[in-house]
């Protein structure tokens, strides 16, 4: 009796493990991919259309999930671990998939994407060490400046600025008006909007080639140039109160800038996107004043996707990607706006207005990848904790040293 | 075992599992205690697998993560880096404002949150134990440790925020208006927030405990000292108190397991950076950075496993702690 309790046991165990195994694997029948992308809500809203346009043209189905870039970073390399992926095409950092891709979890993509459809080195942030392409670019953003809203300037009198004393009279004019807490509002607690702004410091007033030696690692943040930027610039500002404190709430740094509280807000072009959203009729933007001499950047934050090795639907993830990667593709997103496209030969009226304000910003300046997304963790979520210490320091100048320092540790 | 079978069996009138037939010689040898192992055997392996893969194995794998290279050759870098990294222990901001270092962080939740949340507890089970209707505030206090502890965090970031938040607008009106701040931003109350705001969340636990410890204790008691004029707080030090202590135990112990462990409210509420300038960091949140990093550097992943080492053990001496006291006890 014992022996047949036993071989129960036994071929209970062997059943429930099979069928346990059995379920887990995801159905192959069917032309049906997974997207993850960290967009949600009226950015997701803009990103369906592009789906629904392969969907469209090519009769795959496609199903978009969203997943935090930063909980990704967990997630993905845990499962492909397990030689398992949960989505057949990802939207994840540059550093990530350059690290991974030679590791054998990214698909070399080396012959599937057409380089010539980019510029010259827009793959470089997903070409591995050894050489491969493992990723492609989708649209990008940019972060060109202060975004204002004319009716708001036009009521107090105030004008663009075109150099840094104007900057500076500007922001103490702003101060003056009444319903003013601060003239710069700081959204989004979690630090990534203070290294945009500081980024763009950086790039206008130290230099494209500045810029580039920090994200390369080739130039310390201690160095008494990149400590002239912080010193001369960004720390007067900071210990003026032309900053707010960061707020917590992306959402809560919006209402107080378009209701007057604050007249400036350091954002992305994907503003027009955010919640609550805004009227971008009543929406401009100028970038920092450049510098005598200077050759400035701008920094333009593309965002990457690649294939994980574990997809079992390499086909129809790879035609979803040419097509992500693709003029035609990349239309349809950047006419949502708030989208640059990174490919050749999307056309300029494919533009929201806003945007095309946006692109003519960029001339004259060189282009740069964003700092911290391209040297990923344990960088960047050093560097975002540092730059928060500086803004909500009391004494800025004081602690720069120590906040530079602490930066240059994890470069 | 065999008796409950030998039970069950009479009363649903089934045949014995092990019943010996007298032609069955061999099965006759094996003696009682013989067939208790196996019975004991059988029934416990199926647990025993998962356990050893699903607990142990993990457990030895990452202890011997922390003492290799990512190409496996053995080192002792990885405590080494862990240990001279500022984040874990930082001199240089002693004594305030942090970082002070996840170690030193951990130990001022239990330096902080510990006694209050113990106090706290035990002073409403005592001026909620004869009042009617009490059930209704109790759960009320009690829904703060059902939230889930992510939401816990969210909360907190409106409570501490300025503008919208309780906490600083009190500070405000009371005249304090270097409280009337956003608290979680700013590294001189970024981990005082978090731990003040986690005793509101924890404090529901001691007070269910101990409310549960004062109806175990026969109110004879009381009675007897209060017909020897005894005073009300000497009947707490002498006799509550005291027969309180095995509740006290498992409140100190459980608190205690949760702040060395604590990740999610502090993630929640300050990000994974653990907040402006790393100044309500924590160890769980340090290995969860570095096992983040190890995806493009796998050299964190070894650092991550010793933080979770480190962690293991501290919180293996806690729990050893409770079960040599409640043996004794």
């Amino acid at each position: 009796m014992l022996v047949i309790i036993v071989a129960l046991l036994v071929i209970t165990n062997v059943v429930t493990g099979l069928a346990v195994y059995y379920l887990a694997v995801p159905p192959r029948a069917g032309e049906s991919i997974t997207v993850i992308g960290p967009w949600a809500g009226s950015e997701m809203a803009k990103f369906l259309p592009v789906l629904d346009a392969f969907t469209n043209q090519t009769g795959i189905k496609v199903s978009y999930s969203i997943a935090r870039q930063e909980d990704l970073k967990t997630i993905l390399p845990v499962q492909f671990a397990a030689h398992r992926s949960p989505g057949d095409v990802v939207f994840m950092t540059s550093s990530f998939i350059k690290a991974q891709g030679p590791l054998g979890n990214a698909l070399d993509l080396s012959t599937v994407v057409d380089k010539s459809a980019y510029g010259a080195r827009a793959l470089d942030p997903v070409t591995g060490t050894d050489g491969k392409v493992y990723g492609a670019v989708y649209t990008g953003k940019v972060k060109p400046g202060f975004w204002y809203r004319p009716s708001f300037f036009a009521a107090h009198g105030l004008t663009k600025p075109t150099t840094w004393p104007q900057f500076t009279s500007l922001l103490s004019d702003i101060k003056n008006i009444s319903t003013i807490t601060n003239p710069i509002v700081s959204g989004d607690g979690v630090g990534w909007p203070l290294s945009d702004v500081t980024e763009h410091f950086i790039a206008t007033y130290g230099g494209a080639s500045m810029h580039r030696n920090l994200t390369a690692g080739s130039q310390m943040w201690t160095s008494a140039p990149v400590r002239a930027v912080f010193a001369n610039r960004l720390v007067p500002l900071l210990a003026a109160g032309d900053f707010s404190a960061p707020l917590t709430w992306d959402s809560t740094a919006i209402q107080g800038w378009w209701s007057g509280s604050y007249a400036l807000y350091f954002m992305g072009s994907w503003i027009t996107g955010m919640t609550p959203p805004v009227d971008s009729s009543d929406l401009d933007v100028f970038s920092l004043p450049p510098a005598p001499g200077v050759t400035g950047g701008i920094v333009f934050a593309a965002d990457y996707f690649f294939i994980p090795t574990y997809t079992t639907k390499v086909a129809a993830a790879t035609q979803l990607l040419r097509y992500l990667a693709s003029a035609a593709g990349q239309t349809v997103q950047v006419s949502q706006g708030g989208h640059l496209a990174t490919v050749l030969g999307v056309q300029a009226s494919a533009y929201p207005t806003v945007d095309r304000k946006v692109a003519a910003l960029l001339t004259g300046k060189d282009v740069l990848v964003d700092l911290d997304d391209t040297k990923g963790d344990p960088f960047q979520s050093n560097f975002w904790s540092q730059l928060k210490g500086l803004w909500t320091s009391p004494s800025p100048a004081g602690d720069l040293d120590s906040i530079l320092t602490a930066i240059q540790s994890q470069a | 075992m065999s008796e409950a079978l030998a039970g069950i069996r009479r009363s649903l009138r089934l045949p014995s599992l092990f019943r010996r037939s007298g032609g069955d010689q061999r099965r006759a040898r094996i003696g009682p205690s013989a067939r208790k192992t196996a019975t004991r055997v059988v029934f416990l392996a199926p647990a025993l697998v998962l356990v050893i893969f699903l607990v142990v194995y993990p457990v030895l794998q990452t202890v011997y993560l922390s003492f290799v290279t990512p190409q496996g050759t053995p080192t002792l870098a990885n405590y080494q880096g862990v240990i001279t990294d500022p984040t874990t222990v930082n001199p240089a901001g002693l004594p305030w404002p942090p970082p002070l270092g996840t170690l030193i962080h951990n130990a001022l939740w239990i330096a902080i949150h510990l006694p209050i949340s113990l106090f706290f507890g035990l002073w409403l089970a005592l001026i909620l134990r004869d009042v009617k209707g009490s059930s209704i505030v109790k759960s009320a206090i009690f829904l703060g440790m059902v939230t889930p502890m992510i939401v816990g965090g969210v909360m907190l970031r409106f409570l501490f925020e300025e503008g919208p938040g309780v906490v600083p607008a009190f500070f405000g009106a009371v005249g304090v208006p270097y409280l009337d701040k956003s608290w979680l931003i700013y590294r001189e109350t970024a981990l005082l927030g978090l731990i003040f705001g986690s005793v509101w969340l924890w404090t529901g636990f001691s007070l269910i405990v101990y409310s549960a410890g004062l109806t175990t204790i026969p109110k004879d008691y009381f009675e007897a000292a209060k017909i020897d004029g005894t005073p009300p707080h000497r009947m707490f030090f002498r006799i509550t108190f005291p027969l309180l202590r095995p509740m006290t135990l498992v409140i100190i112990t459980m608190t205690l397991l949760w702040e060395l462990k604590i990740f999610d409210i502090v993630y929640s509420a300050v990000g994974s950076t653990g907040g402006t300038r790393n100044s309500a960091d924590v160890l769980s949140l340090q290995m969860y950075r570095y096992f983040v990093a190890g995806a493009t550097n796998p050299v964190y992943y070894g650092l991550a496993a010793v933080v979770a080492t480190l962690l293991t053990l501290l919180t293996l001496v806690g729990t050893a702690w409770l079960f040599r006291r409640m043996v004794k006890s």
